[in-house]
C-alpha cells in the first residue's frame, strides 16, 4: 500500500492530557507503517506520570511514518506518526467489484464486499449457520456475485452430514495441572506502585499509631444522611488537620512545606490491576455530603479509567479505607511527599466499658473501629500523631 | 353456492343486512332512486324505502356526521362515499369524531364507510385514489380491503357487525372483473390475512386489486420458483402473525401497493418485517408501489404508474436471483 499524490498527510501528535502535563511516553503502537486505520480507532497507547490512555487516530488512512519509538518520552504536541488520509476522491477498496453491472429500476442494494474476499451474510443465513454450526466459508454461493443464499446453506447442510454430537457434554476427566507460567513481568501500574512504595519506605521514618473510636454517632448519622462512614472520617480528618496543621504538609528531602489547602487523597482499588489515589482538591471547603459526592465521583472515574493527571496530583493527606473485607488494622505506607496517612478499616460491634454522667461503669455494645495513622518521624513526633488521632476521635464521637 | 361478481357480493351483503337487522340503514349520494353510481344499491329503495336507503346532499361531512349520531343512539349506518377520493370532505367527522368517540366518551360508533377506490380505468386524479393509509394512521378506525367476491361479502358483514368505525375499501376495478362462489346469507370473514397461494421461496404481500396482479405475475411459475401470495384483507388490524409466518418460511418479500408509495400500507408491512422478521430475511425487503404522483387520466401514463404484472414479475425475479 502506498499513498497516492491526492492523499493528505495528517500528523498524530502527543495529546494534552491535563493542564499540568507536559510530556508523555509511548507505551505501545497498535499499528505498523503501511497499516490502514479508521478515524478514531486506537493508534497508540501512551502514559503520563500516572495515567495510561489511548490515542485515537485523527483520520482514516494509511500509516506512513512512526516517529516516536515505544518507551520514548516526548513533550505534548510532538508529532508521533503520520497518516496518509484517504480523501473522498479515493473510494473505499472495491478492487474485486466487477464494473459495468447494470441495474434495473427495482432498488435492490448490492452487498458491499471487502477486497480481501471476506463475505457478508444475510440475517437468515447467519441464523441458520449459527443454529446448525455451519462454517459459512465452506458454503459456495449461487446468488448474485456468488452470495450465499438461504437455499445454499440448506443444500450444504443436506450434503454435509452434521457431525455427531458427543454422547456426554462434560467428561469427568481432568487434565494434569499445568505448571505456572512465568508472566514476563509486572504491569506498568504494578511497577509504578512498587517504586513509589519502596521509595517511601527507604526515605521516610515511618511509625504507626492507633486509636479506638466509638462510631455510634457516625453510624446513626450516616444512615440518616445517606452517605458512607468514610465521608465522616474524611471530614473529621480535615478538621483535625486544621487543628494540627503540621500534618498537612510535604517533606521533600530537607524541604518541609506546610500547606493551607487540604487536598485529600482517597486510595481506590482497581481490583487486580492495582491501586490509584485520586485527590479531592480543596476538600476543606466541602461538607460531609459534598465530600461523599466527590469521593463517589473520583472513585467511579478511577474505576472507569477516566482520571486525568490533574486528578491525582497535589494531595496533602491521604486516607486509605480497605475495611469492607473485615480487616481491622494495617500499617499504611506514607504517600510521598506527604507526611501522614490515615487507615480506616472495619467498624465492628464490640462490648466496651462506658461511663455515664455519674461516673458509673457498665458494659455496652458499641460499633467500634481502630484508626491507624502512619506518620513520618522526620517531620513530626509521636505526641503530635497521638494528639491528631485524639482530635479525630473526639470529632467522630461528637458527630450530631 | 351462487357465483357472484365482487359488486354483486357487496350488494348481497347490504341486502342481507337490511333484511336481517332493522338497525341497519344506508346513506349516500344517489344511492336511492338512482341505485348508486355503480348500481350497488340498484332497486334497494323499492324494497326498503327511503328511510333506510337515504339519498343525501352532496356533503360527505354531513353523511358521516349524521351516521355517527345514528350509531351512537343504536343504529348501524352504512355510508357510501361515491368515490373514496371524496372522503377528504368527511375527514374531520371520521377521524376526529368517529375514531376518537370511544376513547373520549366511551361510546361505540358502529358505522361502516364504503370507499369505492382505486384506478385502472382512466378516472384521473380525483376518482382513482387509494386513501386507506390515511385511516391506518388514525387510531380508532379499522380498515379492510377485500380482493375476492367471497371476502367482499364476508368482510362487509363483519364490518357492519363491528362496534368500531370501519373503512371498507372496495376496489372499483374489481366490481365486475372478479367473480367467485359466495356463500348465501350472513357470514363474517375475520379481519385476518389469507394465503392466496402457498409457496416457500418468496412471498408477495398484497391486498385489494393488487392480489389479482400478484396472482397473475406469479402464475407462469417464475422459472420454477415456489412463490407465496399473501392477501392482507385487513390493514387495521394488521395480521402480524400471518405476515411474519410467511416471511419466516419464504425469507424473501415483495410488497405491492396500488397506493402512492410513501407511508403506504406496504411501508408499514415493511417496517414490521424489518423490526420483527429481520432474522428470517435472505434479501432486502422489496416494495412495488405507485410513485408519489397523482393518478394520470392518460391510459398509457396511468398504466405506467400503477403496479402492473410485469413490474411485479421483474421485482420477484430480481429478488429470487439475489
Amino acid at each position: 500500500m502506498s499513498s497516492s499524490p491526492t492523499d493528505v498527510l495528517v500528523d498524530v501528535t502527543m495529546p494534552q492530557m491535563g493542564v499540568s502535563v507536559a510530556e508523555g511516553t509511548v507505551v505501545a503502537w497498535r499499528v505498523e507503517v503501511g497499516d490502514s486505520i479508521e478515524a478514531d480507532a486506537t493508534i497508540a497507547e501512551i502514559s503520563t506520570d500516572k495515567i495510561d490512555t489511548e490515542v485515537p487516530s485523527p483520520a482514516s488512512g494509511v500509516v506512513t511514518e512512526i516517529l516516536v519509538p515505544v518507551e520514548s518520552t516526548v513533550s505534548v504536541g510532538t508529532v508521533m506518526a503520520r497518516i496518509a488520509a484517504t480523501g473522498a476522491s479515493q473510494p473505499q477498496s472495491l478492487d474485486g467489484e466487477p464494473a459495468g453491472q447494470t441495474r434495473t429500476e427495482t432498488p435492490i442494494p448490492s452487498l458491499p464486499r471487502a477486497g480481501n474476499g471476506h463475505r457478508r451474510y444475510s440475517p437468515v443465513v447467519q441464523r441458520i449457520a449459527a443454529e446448525h454450526g455451519v462454517d459459512l466459508e465452506q458454503v459456495s454461493g449461487t446468488g448474485r456475485g456468488g452470495r450465499v443464499r438461504k437455499q445454499d446453506v440448506l443444500a450444504f447442510m443436506e450434503s454435509a452430514p452434521v457431525e455427531e454430537p458427543p454422547l456426554h457434554i462434560e467428561s469427568p476427566y481432568r487434565p494434569d495441572p499445568v505448571a505456572p507460567v512465568v508472566d514476563g513481568g509486572l504491569s506498568r501500574m504494578r511497577r509504578q506502585i512498587g517504586q513509589h512504595m519502596k521509595r517511601s519506605l527507604e526515605v521516610t521514618a515511618t511509625c504507626t499509631t492507633w486509636i479506638e473510636v466509638d462510631m455510634s454517632r457516625v453510624e446513626a448519622a450516616r444512615t440518616r444522611v445517606g452517605v458512607t462512614g468514610l465521608s465522616f472520617v474524611a471530614r473529621a480528618c480535615i478538621d483535625a488537620l486544621r487543628e494540627h496543621p503540621a500534618l498537612n504538609a510535604w517533606l521533600d528531602g530537607e524541604t518541609y512545606t506546610r500547606l493551607s489547602d487540604v487536598n485529600l487523597g482517597i486510595a481506590v482499588s482497581l481490583g487486580d490491576d492495582g491501586l490509584i489515589v485520586p485527590v479531592v482538591q480543596r476538600a476543606h471547603e466541602l461538607s460531609v455530603e459534598g465530600l461523599a459526592a466527590r469521593i463517589r465521583d473520583v472513585a467511579r472515574r478511577a474505576r472507569a479509567r477516566e482520571l486525568t493527571p490533574d486528578d491525582v496530583q497535589g494531595g496533602t493527606f491521604t486516607i486509605t479505607n480497605p475495611g469492607q473485607y473485615g480487616s481491622i488494622m494495617a500499617t499504611p505506607i506514607i504517600n510521598l511527599p506527604q507526611v501522614a496517612i490515615l487507615d480506616f478499616e472495619a467498624v465492628i460491634k464490640r462490648a466496651v466499658v462506658v461511663t455515664d454522667a455519674d461516673g458509673n461503669d457498665s458494659i455496652a455494645i458499641r460499633p467500634m473501629t481502630i484508626l491507624g495513622l502512619s506518620w513520618d518521624h522526620r517531620a513530626l513526633d509521636g505526641a503530635l500523631a497521638a494528639q491528631f488521632l485524639a482530635t479525630v476521635k473526639r470529632l467522630l464521637e461528637s458527630v450530631s | 353456492m351462487p357465483t357472484l361478481t365482487y359488486l354483486q357480493a357487496i350488494s348481497s351483503a347490504l341486502r342481507d343486512e337490511l333484511r336481517a337487522d332493522p338497525r341497519v340503514l344506508l346513506m349516500g349520494e344517489d344511492i336511492g332512486v338512482f341505485g348508486g353510481a355503480f348500481k350497488v344499491t340498484d332497486g334497494f329503495v323499492d324494497e326498503f324505502g327511503t328511510d333506510r336507503v337515504m339519498d343525501t346532499p352532496l356533503a360527505e361531512s354531513g353523511i358521516i356526521g349524521t351516521a355517527i349520531g345514528a350509531a351512537v343512539v343504536g343504529m348501524r349506518p352504512v355510508c357510501e362515499m361515491q368515490f373514496s377520493d371524496f372522503i377528504s370532505c368527511g375527514f374531520d367527522q371520521l377521524v376526529n369524531v368517529a375514531g376518537k368517540m370511544h376513547y373520549r366518551q366511551g361510546l361505540a360508533v358502529p358505522i361502516t364507510v364504503r370507499l369505492p377506490s382505486g384506478g385502472g380505468f382512466s378516472g384521473g386524479p380525483f376518482h382513482s385514489q387509494n386513501p386507506e393509509a390515511w385511516f391506518m394512521h388514525s387510531p380508532g378506525i379499522k380498515v379492510v380491503a377485500p380482493s375476492t367476491a367471497s371476502d367482499a361479502k364476508g368482510l362487509l358483514h363483519a364490518a357492519i357487525h363491528d362496534p368500531n368505525p370501519v373503512c371498507y375499501m372496495e376496489h372499483k376495478h374489481l366490481y365486475r372483473r372478479v367473480k367467485g362462489e359466495v356463500p348465501s346469507g350472513v357470514f363474517e370473514t375475520p379481519f385476518t390475512a389469507r394465503v392466496a397461494q402457498p409457496g416457500s421461496d418468496l412471498v408477495v404481500i398484497a391486498y385489494g386489486a393488487m392480489v389479482s396482479v400478484a396472482m397473475e405475475a406469479v402464475s407462469d411459475g417464475l422459472d420454477g420458483a415456489s412463490v407465496e401470495v399473501l392477501d392482507l384483507r385487513s390493514l387495521v388490524p394488521l395480521d402480524e402473525e400471518a405476515i411474519l409466518d410467511s416471511v419466516e418460511r419464504c425469507s424473501k418479500v415483495v410488497i405491492i401497493d396500488e397506493a402512492n408509495s410513501t407511508c403506504a400500507a406496504g411501508a408499514q408491512v415493511a417496517a414490521l418485517i424489518a423490526e420483527k422478521g429481520f432474522e428470517s430475511l435472505d434479501g432486502p425487503v422489496v416494495r412495488v408501489a405507485t410513485p408519489d404522483v397523482p393518478i394520470p387520466f392518460s391510459p398509457p401514463l396511468e398504466a405506467a404508474v400503477l403496479p402492473g404484472v410485469e413490474r411485479v414479475r421483474e421485482a420477484c425475479r430480481e429478488l429470487l436471483a439475489y
